[in-house]
């Protein structure tokens, strides 16, 4: 990856989490029949919350305090994995998409813990939701990556995210797996239908529950993450879709991811202004779906190459 | 050789000296010393050998029925003796502190240290032993001694029966063991396991295929795997903590060393052992992976992850097998190098978080972490040490178990060239184990928050303080394995490069080449593990330069946010039933779980309970098929009359039939 390219990605990862935010609150505004806030008004408010005084739980252990900042440097890990461009990612190694998906995994486990160590049973019951989603929706990662690597016969996530549109079995293929990314997106990203960033009932939160008592720069970084998981997904999207070879057209290929990642924030906008969040107990089956789908791709990819 | 031989003996010696009548305190010394004196000998004979030096062979004459005893120790075995010795030291050193307080008691501990350098012993016998009866003689005396030490705690009834349950349940895989070794005594008419791997090699077929399934079995018992793991967690919650470690983490392990051994003297596996290994394997691992879901005995969820761990390792396992059947170097090298390493990891970071756990038991008299809470305030080091096994047994980065399973993954997730629907079988083996860690990080995140964070859950628990530096020294050592084997995998890969070089011979090309660039991915994935702990050193860093910078500005502190409830007290916390009862509630057929309640009743209610727990799903089942088949045998007999004619007629006839079938058979038919 060029120097140039590696100056956009980094630039990506720490604006886009902002913006695409902002455009997903835009959406659902236009949608309620309001003007919105700005486009960054999420960026002015990390800025006010990393000047405030924050408040600890008397019950709080540097545990706490840690957490959130494990949260942040896995998912910038994470983000300097995973394609947003096309084909190239600024760390890119065989096998690497196994580094992003525990890395993330890691932050989970920051986040969870960060949210038990207050000894609340509403952040309790948060982190127990998170944990058992993620069960039900980690395979569907890994089998939508089974079935790029079959297509493409690369080993690397960018290789595979970026190449697939390259394949034979890509235009069949190509809905179900932006289906399954968005779901992944979902739930990484605490998306309706999975869970609403807007609900006020403690009862009902997944993320916004765990994140309940931390305050100032803590919570800043906690809903940095947030938004940053979301840029990833939303430009995994991207770089599966990106008709333009990265190398040979360098500005249609970024101005096509950035369009696409903006596109899929007002998608989720859309959904979540057209749509309620799922009944709790209905979320395992969603994304149960979402893996199901995800190994039919994998099956069905291996049928076409067997055709093929 | 001569200084293989000088450890067993410096282990005997120092087993007998324990016996004798000099106090507790010299037993565990000498006990302790002669472990470091055995270490220190089967060190420096197997280092060479890892470091790419030729096997170790001799011989030893013995009396006629067994013969020459011959001794061969190579790369596989010394990767096993190189850790399995330390290892049992640290749980000897942890033994101290664990069983101070019967010190001065009239109780005499030096038997619990002989049994302790038996352990080891057996060690030596199994894992350089190159004739069947040395390494039945080794696997015994570890089965034994592992008996005796699980029922340390022996007057308690619950214990006596954990103890006979494994008791029995080991003795049953000995007996697959010696039936698969008679078969291949008949056709090699030697005890040797090198004159087993001749007729092996050579002779693919129906009987090769049930030697395999007897020798899997048997290693399958010994290891824990599914669905023969059901001794495992009463015994592992009923032994000391370091007899539960030293179990887990290094002495089942010999399961899995056997199974590689089997597999690289059979040199060539047919492609289905493959699939069967990856199979039975993923399907411990997953079981095993909800079992410690439900659990509520911190000992015992860390005994079902040990089902789970030797099913990733046997994944690996089974990728090489795979790539020894296609003649895939590359998947030989990926699966054997993966599932040894995870040997490995596991054995660091499991006997870890049961050290941690036993301090646990130490300083508050009970595991049951429903009644725990709020630990790591008043055990600091105890809670970092559970944290950094957690982390690890979850496998994330930067810690040592993200490092084998990322070398599994990337065996299951191949470029190679191999059919396309065994890519796809493989890629639905990559997403369970997907899901089994994301399963484990579920069950470790509710074990740690519960046990060690929130607040203190019942009063009447002993009032907790950080426990000896005999204990703590031990888990630092592990802790340290961890750390480096996390973020410098390429020590790890040093270690297991001999044993898959082994497995490369079995293939016509030489295989050099397929191990450096995974050497060199696995120094990549130290260094990204590495960048990774740098940033959240880093961040923490800013952080607090940034609290500093306003002087003044002093750390505010409050409740936690009730959500407008005023008074909360400590019971009301998230305990870890209802952390689990939402993923549990999907797989009941596995996670069975009893619930005993007393509701309160009338307008002035006394008192009112409620008791969850999580049994083992296949021991239940076991016991209502034994329940099962003797009442449908109780009841068949009851329809048949003693004096019916019809029966002695049918049984007379059978006889007949099977008097002249057996007649036809021996004679050839008749002219």
């Amino acid at each position: 990856m060029s120097t140039l390219m590696l100056s956009v990605h980094l630039l990506l990862v720490l604006v886009m989490p902002i913006l695409l935010v902002g455009l997903v609150n835009r959406t659902k505004s236009r949608w309620a029949g309001r003007q919105g806030p700005g486009l960054l008004q999420s960026g002015w408010d990390l800025l006010r919350l990393l000047r405030k005084q924050p408040v600890y739980s008397t019950v709080a252990t540097p545990l706490f305090r840690a957490g959130a900042w494990v949260v942040l440097a896995a998912s910038l890990l994470a983000a300097s994995i995973a394609p947003l461009l096309g084909a190239a990612a600024p760390l890119q190694f065989s096998h690497d998409f196994i580094v992003f998906a525990y890395t993330l995994g890691l932050g989970r486990l920051a986040l969870m813990l960060s949210a038990l160590d207050v000894g609340s049973s509403f952040e309790g019951m948060g982190a127990a939701r998170e944990a058992s989603f993620t069960a039900f929706i980690e395979p569907a990662l890994f089998l939508l990556i089974g079935t790029a690597g079959l297509a493409t016969g690369q080993t690397s996530f960018a290789g595979m995210i970026g190449q697939w549109h390259q394949a034979a079995s890509f235009p069949w293929l190509a809905l179900p797996a932006v289906a399954v990314l968005l779901v992944l997106l979902q739930a990484e990203a605490s998306r309706v239908p999975v869970d609403d960033p807007m609900t006020h009932l403690e009862l009902t939160m997944v993320h916004e529950v765990m994140i309940l008592d931390h305050s100032g720069p803590e919570l800043a970084a906690m809903q940095f993450a947030a938004a940053l998981k979301m840029t990833i997904y939303a430009g995994l999207i991207a770089a599966l879709l990106n008709p333009f070879d990265l190398q040979a057209s360098p500005l249609a290929a970024i101005a096509v991811a950035l369009l696409i990642m903006a596109g899929v924030a007002i998608v989720v906008g859309c959904i979540e202004s057209l749509t309620a969040r799922l009944r709790l107990r209905f979320v395992p089956g969603y994304l149960m779906g979402a893996s199901l789908v995800a190994a039919l791709c994998l099956g069905a990819a291996a049928w076409l190459a067997g055709a093929a | 050789m001569s200084s293989l031989i000088a450890a067993v003996l410096v282990l005997l010696l120092g087993a007998a000296a324990c016996l004798m009548p000099v106090g507790n305190r010299r037993r565990a010394g000498i006990g302790v010393l002669s472990q470091v004196i055995a270490t220190v000998l089967v060190l420096t004979t197997v280092t060479p050998v890892l470091l790419g030096g030729a096997p170790i062979t001799g011989e030893l004459a013995w009396a006629h029925p067994v013969g020459t005893l011959r001794v061969r120790l190579d790369a596989l075995g010394a990767f096993f003796l190189a850790w399995s010795l330390p290892m049992t030291l640290l749980g000897s050193v942890y033994a101290v502190g664990y069983l101070r307080p019967y010190f001065d008691t009239p109780r005499h501990l030096g038997l619990h240290y002989a049994l302790l350098n038996l352990t080891s012993l057996s060690f030596v016998l199994v894992y350089s032993g190159d004739h069947a009866l040395v390494f039945l003689l080794g696997w015994e005396i570890a089965a034994l001694a592992a008996w005796l030490l699980v029922i340390w705690d022996y007057s308690n009834q619950k214990v006596r029966f954990a103890g006979f349950n494994y008791l029995v349940s080991t003795h049953i895989g000995l007996i697959f063991l010696v039936a698969a070794f008679m078969i291949l005594y008949t056709h090699t008419a030697s005890w040797d396991l090198d004159g087993f791997g001749q007729w092996l090699r050579g002779h693919a077929g129906a009987e090769r295929n049930l030697v395999f399934l007897l020798l899997v079995t048997s290693f399958g018992l010994k290891s824990a795997f599914f669905p023969f793991h059901s001794w495992l967690p009463r015994a592992h919650a009923a032994a000391p903590a370091h007899v539960s470690a030293l179990m887990s983490g290094v002495i089942h392990k010999a399961g899995l060393y056997a199974l590689v051994r089997f597999i690289f003297l059979i040199g060539r596996p047919d492609e289905w052992m493959g699939w069967f290994l990856i199979g039975f394997s993923a399907l411990s691992a997953v079981i095993g992976a909800l079992y410690t879901v439900g659990q509520r005995d911190l000992k015992r969820l860390l005994g079902y992850s040990s089902t789970e761990n030797v099913g990733i390792a046997g994944i690996g396992l089974g990728i090489g097998c795979l790539g020894l059947a296609w003649g895939n170097a590359t998947l030989v090298a990926l699966g054997f190098a993966g599932g040894l390493l995870h040997v490995l990891n596991h054995a660091f970071f499991k006997c870890q978080l049961f050290y941690a756990a036993g301090a646990v038991y130490q300083a508050t008299h009970t595991v049951d972490m429903e009644k725990l809470g709020g630990l790591s305030r008043l055990m600091p080091w105890t809670a970092l040490g559970f944290l950094l096994g957690g982390v690890a047994i979850s496998a994330l980065p930067p810690l040592n178990g993200f490092t084998s399973e990322f070398v599994i993954y990337a065996g299951l997730f191949t470029g190679q060239p191999i059919g396309t629907w065994a890519k796809v079988a493989l890629g639905i083996a990559g997403a369970l184990l997907a899901f089994v860690g994301a399963v484990s990080a579920l069950s470790i995140t509710r074990a740690f928050g519960v046990v060690f964070l929130g607040g203190a859950r019942e009063t009447s628990v002993h009032p907790p303080a950080e426990v000896s530096r005999w204990m703590l020294a031990p888990m630092a050592v592990h802790a340290l394995g961890v750390v480096v084997l996390g973020v410098m995998p390429a020590l790890g890969f040093m270690l297991v490069r001999g044993p898959t070089a082994i497995a490369l011979t079995a293939l016509p090309a030489g295989g050099a080449d397929v191990l450096q660039p995974l050497a060199d991915n696995l120094s990549r994935i130290g260094m990204v593990s590495g960048a990774l702990a740098l940033a959240i050193g880093a961040l923490i860093g800013l952080r607090l330069r940034w609290a500093r910078r306003p002087a003044g500005m002093h750390v505010v502190t409050g409740p936690t946010w009730g959500c407008g409830y005023g008074a909360p007290n400590p019971r009301m916390q998230y305990t870890g039933s209802s952390f689990s009862s939402d993923f549990g509630a999907r797989f009941s057929s596995v996670m069975v779980t009893l619930k005993r309640q007393k509701a309160p009743q009338g307008y002035f209610p006394t008192d009112s309970y409620v008791v969850t727990d999580c049994v083992d799903a296949v021991e239940r089942r076991l016991f209502s098929v034994i329940k099962h088949g003797d009442a449908s045998a109780t009841e068949l007999s009851a329809q048949l009359r003693e004096d019916d004619p019809r029966i002695a007629f049918g049984a007379a006839l059978i006889a007949i039939v099977l008097v002249a079938g057996l007649v036809v058979l021996a004679s050839g038919p008749l002219p």
